[in-house]
């Protein structure tokens, strides 16, 4: 409950800092405490301290597994603040209240790491949404991000429906809203004995959830939402709101049978929603000029490894997703921050970036290593252990080769990026690079490669 | 005290890596006495060794430290010092020695970080040759085996600005390399069917029982490939000619005395197996004998020094490989120690005489040398009558220890031996008489720099010299009133073919026959030679055999440029087109496909969610229909 409720609490704190504090440049700081405090908090929730002792009749749960993923939250969340604070500040005056926003999407994040009950994850899910329709449209002057704000509203409310829309069939299947009686009915049921209305409920929930994770073919919100949205903000939609709802995603599909003897399979159509999401994600982001754009599609694609997570729904995948979470999080924000500060956003304007900026370069050649899933990378082990995962279950091997084919075919547009920073002639240009800012993508260059040769440094976490 | 055995690699190990590592710091006295001094060091243990092993038998094995340890397949590093391997130390660390000293005169003129490099590698090549002989097992030898391949390589190539150098240090190794794979396969076959390596496990009845005729035929025959690599035999041999193109030092230590043998000694070592192959054995008689008339009548009319001497040593490797085929291992090895003592005294005296023509090689160019060059001459003299197998001189007693045993097997092998015997009589004495008498032919600046060596070469020129004069005397057959101590000294570890015995008058009558026939022929050429030398280009059937029978060029014909013509097709038409064609059509069909996709993404709201509805129509259909896809696609595929 901790994190639920500071979150919550701190948004409202930074709407009024805006009246106490002028300086613009105050609020990343007080943004940056309060995300300590998050973090503090829900640690101590972990090891069983929970300050605010609410009865919620079973509709929340804590989970070792989701408030480790908090923690996760708010500490890339932390990274992202320290390290585009700066870019935040140059979208209007409204930047408390930006901040304001990102702590409600933290808020929604928590709801969604702990939901037991259909309508916690339905209010999740909304309390994640609409604050980003709002961050997608910040910038007012800029037609395209109007567009894309209105285009997101328009199909994020298309999809709500739809889960509300299966949130009543289940309920009409099985009269309750709670997790646990949706799944014993799932689980002990058979075809024929499972209410039709159950299972169709469960297709709409799916549907849903795919749209909110950009899984093809309901993913056409993101390229558009991501080109459109101001770069700082795509970077944290893309990365941290991106991985909680996979956690959401994993949480709910636990219901579905996991024995795959069962007469209903779901495998056959995860399996269709994983080919297209790699093949639209990989084979799109080929032939992108922009390197944002590219990113948007390449965040279709790693949606794509995510999903194996699901298919696979065993310990391997949760770790898995844990760590996919960490090491995509991560060179994510790195690679936007880097974007973000680029005065030309196409392959072309990172034309000899390792000239100009050696150490802008070098820290996104390892993101984008990372994103590649290079050995002695984050990524690499977070691909392994996705694949790892559906080797596990040994039904649907091909689905694993077919994700290392698609791997390969990434390596392609993100080696773009390197060639272009490296053995491309060019004079690159970025705006106001601090001595900070350097530091800061190195740590984090740094977070990345640890996680690569190390992976249980994040693993043991869930256990210990 | 058997600790001593470390010492003898280690020596020459420790001076490679002085020599190699300093050799841009060092001063060349310096390297010099490092590098004889590595030799003479392992030469003296060695002494101390042999000594040993004749008063009290082999030394047990010292494993140094386990070489590969896999599961319950264990191989050692291990060193095993006995009869075979002590005789085979002195002649490596001996005439290495000799050798060695000899260098440091005759390379004086190379920079001095050359002359570091040379004597490195040369230090290098008699640890790798130590290994090979010293190895406890097949892996260990094969260690040394490919190590002295490695050393031969990179010494005939010394002179790498010279590309015709580099070229025949290539074709030197990639001749190797060939029967390596002959030797590596035997080993392999070992292996599976034996389950070790090591000789002392091998050569048991125990082991030899489980393998089948076959088997043994095949290891052997197998082994066999490799020794004719190494050891130049048909038809294998045409490295070693073109090897000449090395310092000449390294020709009498590499490529007379010592490497080119270790095939005899890795068919020595395994003699047990060769004596039940009598397949094998057969092969290698022929082999030998074809070998050594072959590389005789070349010999005839080739009228470089070097060359002379590289063909008169395929022709002697023939004769020990006859030795070895007609189950005279004893008499192998025997020829193996008095060839290397004459063989490397021709070469470094050739080496003298070149050093005094100043790099000229061609001996029609030469003559009359023995009033400049007395030591040289004379020496070079007695290497002649030693490898023309004069008595008492020492190639008479291993040449003829051979022929009776190639008698006793078929009387056709002993002509045929005999016949070669005559025709190395023949040209050595064309080499010597067009040499050393006669007038001068080179040019007067050439004869004005004609000198005697300095005592750094000629030293080992009389050393050398006594060695083949007196070498014979440890293998004076018994019908001349010997004792042939070598034969009693090597019987534990060679088995004794049991040879019809001859009687004494039948090998009087033998001796008899190829001596005169031999000095009939060495008359002759001196008789010939010594006035009126060859010096016009060979006609007719000489020029046959001044072009080697065409063998090179056979062998180009036949494998090399299809060889590379294959090569070529690959790379042009298989890979541009093939491989190249395919990698890029994958990406140029990703490309297509990306350009296809993006257009989904067609901006308009109405359309995704057209899309989506579509896409959630068909996964209803698809998830109530799962069981019939399922039957479908199982009957597709």
């Amino acid at each position: 409950m901790n994190a639920i409720i500071l979150s919550a609490v701190w948004g409202v704190i930074m709407m009024f800092s805006s009246i106490l504090f002028k300086n613009k440049g105050a609020f990343k700081y007080i943004a940056a405490i309060g995300l300590i405090v998050l973090t503090v908090a829900n640690i101590a929730n972990t090891y069983g301290c929970d300050f605010f002792n609410i009865n919620t009749h079973e509709m929340l749960r804590y989970t070792r597994f989701g408030l480790f993923f908090n923690t996760i939250a708010f500490l890339c969340t932390l990274i992202y603040v320290l390290l585009s604070g700066k870019e935040i500040e140059k979208h209007g005056n409204y930047v408390a209240e930006y901040y304001a926003l990102i702590f409600f999407v933290l808020c929604g994040v928590s709801i969604l790491t702990s939901f037991n009950n259909l309508l916690m994850l339905f209010l999740g899910i909304e309390i994640l949404s609409i604050p980003l329709y709002i961050l997608t449209g910040s910038d007012k002057r800029n037609l395209k991000g109007n567009e894309a704000a209105l285009k997101y509203f328009l199909m994020g409310s298309f999809s709500t429906g739809l889960m509300l829309m299966g949130i009543a069939l289940i309920y009409g299947g099985t009269g309750s809203f709670q997790i646990d009686v949706v799944r014993s009915a799932t689980l002990f049921g058979t075809f024929s004995g499972i209410s039709f209305l159950e299972v169709a409920g469960l297709l709409f929930m799916l549907v849903a959830m795919a749209f909110k994770v950009s899984a093809a073919p309901f993913h056409f919100w993101t390229p558009d939402v991501y080109d459109g949205a101001p770069t700082v903000f795509t970077s944290f939609m893309a990365t941290v709101v991106k991985a909680a709802a996979f956690i959401a995603f994993i949480k709910l599909f636990e219901v579905r049978i996991a024995d795959t003897s069962a007469v209903i399979n779901w495998g056959m159509l995860l399996s269709l929603l994983i080919i297209a999401t790699l093949l639209i994600g990989n084979i799109t982001a080929v032939f992108q000029q922009s390197v944002k754009r590219m990113l948007a599609y390449s965040s279709i694609a790693q949606a794509g490894f995510m999903l194996f997570a699901v298919f696979s729904l065993n310990d391997f995948a949760k770790e898995g997703l844990i760590l996919y979470a960490v090491a995509y999080s991560l060179a994510t924000i790195g690679s936007f921050a880097i974007l973000a500060k680029m005065k030309d956003i196409t392959f072309e304007g990172f034309n000899g970036l390792a000239k100009s900026h050696p150490v802008l370069a070098a820290t996104n050649t390892i993101f984008l290593l990372s994103l590649a899933g290079i050995p002695l990378t984050a990524g690499f082990f977070a691909k392994y252990y996705m694949l790892a995962s559906v080797v596990k279950t040994g039904h649907y091997l091909w689905l694993v080769i077919l994700g290392v084919l698609f791997a390969a075919v990434s390596v392609y547009y993100y080696f773009r990026v390197i060639q272009a920073m490296y053995f491309k002639e060019g004079d690159a240009q970025a705006e106001d690079v601090t001595p900070g800012f350097k530091i800061g993508l190195i740590i984090v260059a740094a977070l990345i490669i640890l996680v690569g040769i190390y992976p249980q440094v994040v693993l043991n976490w869930l256990y210990f | 005290m058997n600790n001593l055995v470390y010492l003898i690699p280690l020596f020459p190990l420790a001076g490679f890596l002085i020599n190699g590592l300093f050799r841009k710091s060092l001063n060349k006295p310096l390297i010099g006495i490092i590098g004889s001094g590595a030799i003479l060091a392992s030469f003296v243990v060695s002494l101390v060794l042999f000594f040993q092993v004749k008063s009290n038998g082999a030394l047990p094995v010292e494993a140094l430290f386990s070489f590969i340890n896999v599961h319950d397949f264990k191989i050692d590093f291990a060193f095993q010092v006995d009869q075979l391997s002590s005789i085979f130390l002195l002649i490596i660390t001996g005439i290495g020695f000799l050798i060695h000293v000899y260098s440091t005169s005759y390379m004086h003129d190379e920079p001095t970080e050359h002359f570091g490099r040379y004597f490195a590698y040369l230090n290098l090549f008699v640890f790798s040759m130590l290994l090979l002989v010293m190895g406890a097992n097949f892996v260990i030898m094969f260690i040394g085996w490919e190590g002295v391949g490695l050393c031969s390589y990179l010494l005939i190539g010394f002179w790498f600005k010279n590309n015709n150098y580099n070229y025949a240090a290539k074709k030197a190794f990639v001749m190797n390399r060939i029967g390596d794979l002959g030797f590596l396969l035997a080993v392999f076959w070992l292996l599976a069917k034996v389950g070790t390596v090591n000789y002392h496990d091998v050569f048991t009845a125990e082991s030899l029982a489980k393998l089948t005729p076959t088997d043994i035929t095949a290891i052997t025959l197998l082994l066999f490939v490799g020794a004719a690599g190494k050891s130049a035999q048909i038809p294998l041999y045409t490295w070693l000619p073109d090897a000449m193109a090395g310092p000449t030092p390294v020709s009498a230590l590499i490529h007379a005395a010592t490497m080119v043998t270790a095939g005899i000694y890795m068919i020595a070592r395994s003699n047990v197996l060769y004596s039940l192959a009598h397949v094998t054995q057969n092969v290698i008689a022929i082999i030998g004998i074809a070998t050594a008339l072959l590389a005789a009548t070349i010999a005839l009319k080739q009228n470089d020094i070097k060359k002379v001497l590289a063909y008169s040593t395929v022709s002697q490797l023939g004769y020990m490989f006859l030795g070895l085929g007609v189950g005279a291992y004893t008499g192998a090895v025997f020829h193996v120690m008095t060839h290397a003592f004459f063989k490397a005294l021709l070469f470094l005296g050739a080496g003298s005489v070149i050093h005094a023509a100043g790099g000229e090689q061609d001996i029609r160019k030469m003559g009359g040398l023995k009033k400049y060059m007395p030591y040289t001459h004379l020496t070079f003299l007695v290497g002649c009558i030693a490898i023309a197998g004069m008595p008492p001189f020492s190639g008479f007693f291993s040449k003829d220890e051979i022929l009776a045993a190639a008698y006793a097997r078929s009387p056709i092998l002993w002509g045929l031996g005999v016949l070669g015997a005559a025709m190395t009589a023949f040209y050595m004495f064309r080499l010597y008489a067009t040499t050393f008498l006669g007038s001068f032919r080179g040019t007067h600046d050439q004869e004005h720099h004609l000198h005697e060596s300095p005592a750094a070469m000629t030293i080992p020129l009389v050393v050398l010299a006594f060695l083949s004069v007196i070498g014979g005397a440890v293998g004076v057959p018994e019908a001349l009133h010997g004792h042939h101590e070598l034969h009693h000294f090597l019987s534990p570890v060679l088995t004794t073919e049991v040879a019809p015995e001859l009687g004494h008058s039948t090998e009087y009558g033998l001796m008899a026959v190829s001596v005169v026939l031999a000095l009939a022929a060495l008359l002759f050429a001196l008789n010939k030679f010594s006035k009126k030398p060859e010096l016009g280009e060979p006609t007719g059937f000489g020029k046959v055999l001044a072009n080697k029978w065409y063998i090179d060029e056979l062998y180009d014909a036949v494998i090399v440029n299809p060889l590379l013509k294959f090569a070529d097709f690959l790379k042009n038409v298989v890979e541009k087109s093939g491989i190249d064609g395919i990698v890029n059509g994958v990406g140029r069909f990703v490309q297509y496909l990306s350009r296809q996709l993006r257009l989904l993404q067609s901006g308009q709201v109405g359309n995704y969610i057209l899309f989506m509805v579509l896409s959630i129509v068909v996964l209803f259909l698809v998830f109530w229909n799962q069981a019939i896809i399922l039957q479908f696609l199982q009957k597709v595929f």
